[in-house]
């Protein structure tokens, strides 16, 4: 079997005097990366086996307090016989 | 240490999330392209499928599947973002109880309206629909024929059922779902600037100082706009954000100014706030002498209801319910005056302090303001109104027609501005704006379809309600409903629409992609083909039209709603359709089908099939052997062109993401009636409503009057319908997308902590949710997203399984003849 992960990124925004702390609350869920984090914008990037599982924690992370607005933005498809090696 | 792969596509992904979002990189971070383009897939754009907001998207096809859709970064609109829903649109068109064959009610191998749903071909299916068509019309005529479409209907959809229905069958009777989404927003347009949909666009999002949210709640219903609000707010300490609403939700987090008014009392607010305006001297004199004319609104209108409902009878006192007549300055601040602080506070249970706050955005000339609605607005008794006092405020301060200073309506559908309202597919309307009661615009539309003159039939048609009424009566025996599920949204449907689909003497036929609530109270199922399984064009809540191709096949034998009207319409004569007297007159229309006088009419067929792009398939142009959709589409652009309306050519659309009409000489306008953004307004003029012959926009006066049901001491709690973040509409395709059903699988009713205790029910408890008119059972949610005061409780509609509109009443809005989904009564018992 490949192994198969989609990769997506989403913008969060959340109120700039808590993007600390909800950014730290992003980075503390499972498959959730922090990458940037500027004025009440945080860029994370999920990963995950399905786009169910992306797309259901972006939902929720939606409706997480300090949390005004969660949209994605790109997904990429990563299928890999032999994962971690650069092509 | 090299970097691993997978590091490396993170960081890309991370990347082009940045760009979208305006974060400056760090060089080494920006994105590479190509990544996805090595999975092979081929990507075209298309708008997305579900709000009126109308986000690009670019969508991802691989051996005939749409297998990604991703934010289109060259769509103004969203600029590269995606809501939740959006990014599972991939889903939406692979539900496992996808319709792939026509379905008729049989019994012994023929048609019986209580027989078994059988499969049948597409030639059963509409020998059946015709015959009962034909019975139907030499029993009771046109009148008995009627249709039932929607905001999601492409533009040349809406098209072919208006010329359809119309033209051919000669009847008034078609209506679109969008009477229950934005009827309220049109008619309040055509009423103050004498011409539908908002002045303004997008673009003033970037460019206002403050926004007012008038029950809207953009944060779950808009998520791409509600983003675009919250980065100006955020990135901008001075701007402001007040939010009204009869219970506290997701938006509110962002309000400065946060209110929760008591329900109906909106009209009251509205009308302090003009009168405020005039109190402190703020009222932009040069503006009102210049641009506007004021008038007084019939009043004691009534609810929309049965003519014999007591509710009705005690009421309606006014005759023509969309009376008005003139009144001078003077007499509109001597009607306002009444509107104080302390009785509308009182009235609205609002505080003093907020409402002044609220006013003073207004007030204050140094403030651009842009003003939001979209339910709470238009499902309102009085949502005409309700649009037309919040034009009085943006009018008697002058803010409006230029960045930043916009009342912005927004839309629930796809295309409720680009199909409902620009094409017309109201039971009163024909395109660009045009009615059929004015005999000019009938003679227009009949030349421009090249059919003989009184043939369109002046009657306005039954209204949506009206419709179920009519059905459940048995004087509307042939129904045809498409891409919508009326029955799951009809209000007080137990009583008034269940009953008109099972009686014996209607014959109700539904085209949908799934067996929704409505398409199984059917007699027949007709498979359609949805979204990019055909070419389509939708026009959004900004006046932008923008289109996209074929990029999949339907499954089995799905049409798309286009071939199913066309094809019908081949079963039908002239002869057996149009007056003998009109016939007489016009002999060279004799013995021709309907097919051949409505779409093979020299028009609607002269592009061949050899202007398509080779790229993409085109399955009805196929079929009738011409490119269908740019030949209707050029022929309803006629309509139009040189009229305010204009639309650039057909192969434009397919080239960029989408324009904003009134597109002139290539350009489009973004903000309408200011001399130098709108080629249409004459020079020197500086603004000009030229959609009134005076070019003057009206300011209105006109009451607070209350609901038509209140709650008492058995039926004491206020109920409110909506949505969810996750669901659109009624669910059809969202509760079909796994991971969209499981982060809300089901309705729930929204209560305050305190009522709740009082009643002895914890969180999560089963109960009956009771009006005078059905219940429905449901689970208490007492935390969550939406926060409600005592006494007022919400309910979304998106659930199949527990359908609302048991309960709800279906009084309309008098002028408009849209539902108030936001105010009935009911109890809430333990089960």
């Amino acid at each position: 079997m490949p192994d198969v992960r989609h990769i997506s990124s989403a913008v969060v925004i959340a109120f700039p005097h808590r993007c600390d702390e909800v950014a730290a609350r992003l980075d503390a869920l499972p498959d959730t990366e922090v990458h940037y984090v500027q004025d009440g914008k945080i860029v994370v990037v999920l990963e995950g086996a399905t786009t169910g599982e992306v797309g259901s924690r972006l939902a929720a992370i939606g409706l997480m307090d300090g949390v005004l607005a969660a949209n994605l933005v790109f997904e990429q498809l990563d299928i890999q016989e032999d994962p971690g090696v650069v092509p | 240490m090299s970097p691993s792969r997978r590091d490396i596509l993170k960081a890309q992904a991370a990347g082009v999330a940045a760009l979208a979002a305006n974060i400056s990189l760090p060089a080494a971070a920006q994105p590479v392209a190509g990544g996805v383009e090595a999975l092979k897939i081929q990507w075209s754009k298309a708008p997305c499928r579900f709000c009126g907001t109308g986000c690009g998207v670019m969508v991802g096809v691989k051996e005939g599947r749409v297998v990604a859709t991703h934010g289109d970064v060259l769509a103004e609109v969203n600029r590269g973002l995606n809501c939740v829903k959006g990014y599972f649109l991939s889903k939406i068109m692979y539900g496992g109880d996808r319709l792939t064959r026509p379905l008729l009610r049989k019994k012994n191998g023929a048609y019986a309206k209580d027989g078994e749903f059988t499969p049948v071909s597409w030639d059963e299916a509409f020998d059946v629909m015709a015959e009962q068509a034909k019975r139907v019309l030499k029993e009771k005529g046109p009148t008995a024929i009627g249709m039932f479409g929607s905001g999601q209907w492409t533009i040349w959809e809406g098209y072919t059922a208006t010329k359809l229905m119309r033209a051919g069958l000669r009847s008034n009777n078609l209506d679109p779902n969008a009477r229950h989404c934005m009827a309220s927003a049109a008619y309040a347009f055509m009423r103050t600037f004498g011409m539908d949909e908002p002045m303004g666009c997008y673009d003033d999002f970037e460019a206002t100082d403050a926004f007012v949210l008038w029950g809207s709640n953009m944060a779950e219903m808009h998520p791409i706009l509600w983003t675009r609000v919250a980065d100006r707010r955020l990135g901008n300490p001075h701007v402001k954000v007040a939010v009204l609403s009869t219970f506290t939700h997701r938006s509110s987090d962002l309000a400065d100014i946060p209110i929760v008014f008591k329900p109906g009392t909106d009209l009251a607010i509205l009308n302090y706030i003009a009168n405020h305006i005039i109190a402190t001297g703020r009222v932009n004199k040069d503006f009102v002498r210049d641009h506007t004319a004021f008038v007084r609104g019939a009043t004691e209108i009534g609810y929309g209801l049965r003519e014999d409902d007591p509710r009705e009878v005690a009421a309606r006192k006014a005759k023509d319910v969309a009376a008005t007549e003139p009144i001078d300055f003077d007499a509109y601040a001597a009607f306002v005056k009444d509107y104080t602080l302390d009785k509308v506070s009182k009235l609205s249970g609002v505080e003093p302090g907020f409402l002044e706050q609220l006013a003073e955005l207004y007030a204050d000339p140094q403030r651009k303001v842009v003003s939001f609605w979209t339910m709470g607005f238009n499902q309102h008794v009085r949502g005409v109104w309700a649009n037309q006092l919040v034009y009085n405020l943006h009018l008697l301060t002058g803010k409006i027609s230029e960045p930043g200073n916009s009342p912005f309506s927004l839309t629930g559908q796809p295309s409720a501005c680009g199909t409902a309202r620009e094409v017309g597919t109201f039971a009163h309307r024909l395109p660009a704006d045009m009615t059929v009661v004015n005999p000019k615009h009938r003679e227009h539309a009949e030349e421009i379809w090249r059919i003989p003159h009184g043939i369109i039939p002046e009657k306005p048609g039954y209204h949506a309600v009206e419709q179920d009424r009519m059905l459940r009566d048995g004087k509307l025996n042939f129904y045809w409903i498409q891409v919508n599920n009326n029955l799951q949204a009809s209000p007080n449907n137990t009583h008034e629409a269940y009953p008109g689909y099972r009686n014996p003497e209607n014959f109700v036929v539904v085209s949908d992609a799934y067996p929704t609530v409505t398409a199984m109270a059917a007699d027949l199922i007709l498979p359609a083909a949805m979204w990019v399984e055909k070419e389509g064009a939708y026009g959004n809540a900004e006046r932008r039209t923008h289109f996209w191709h074929q990029l999949v096949q339907a499954p089995g034998e799905a049409r798309s709603d286009l071939w199913q009207m066309m094809e019908f319409s081949k079963r039908f004569t002239t002869d057996e359709v149009w007056p003998a007297d009109i016939l007489d007159a016009n002999p060279n229309y004799r013995g021709k089908s309907l097919f051949e006088v409505l779409f093979k009419n020299g028009n609607v067929d002269r592009f061949p099939v050899s202007e398509l792009n080779p790229d993409y398939a085109n399955n009805e142009a196929a079929d009738f052997g011409f490119y269908v959709q740019k030949g209707l589409f050029e022929e309803y652009a006629s309509f139009g062109r040189g009229h305010g309306h204009d639309l650039a050519p057909f192969d434009t659309y397919h080239q960029v993401r989408g324009l904003r009409w009134p597109v002139v000489d290539g350009k489009e306008t973004r903000w309408r009636y200011r001399e130098g953004l709108d080629p249409y307004v004459k020079p020197g003029k500086g603004v000009e409503f030229y959609g009134n012959a005076d070019g003057r926009a009206k300011i209105i006066a006109v009451p607070y009057e209350p609901p038509a049901e209140v709650p008492d001491a058995e039926y004491d709690f206020w109920l409110v319908t909506g949505r969810v973040l996750e669901h659109w509409h009624s669910g059809s395709m969202t509760m079909r997308v796994p991971e969209l059903f499981k982060a809300f699988p089901g309705a729930r009713c929204f209560m305050h902590a305190e009522d709740a205790r009082k009643r002895g029910l914890n969180q999560g408890a089963e109960v009956r949710v009771i009006s005078r008119r059905g219940e429905m059972r449901t689970r208490i949610e007492t935390r969550g997203r939406n926060r409600m005061p005592e006494g007022v409780v919400f309910v979304p509609w998106f659930d199949a399984s527990q359908l609302i509109n048991k309960t709800t009443l279906d009084a309309t809005d008098p002028i408009s003849k849209q539902t108030d989904f936001k105010k009935c009564a009911v109890k809430i018992v333990p089960v």
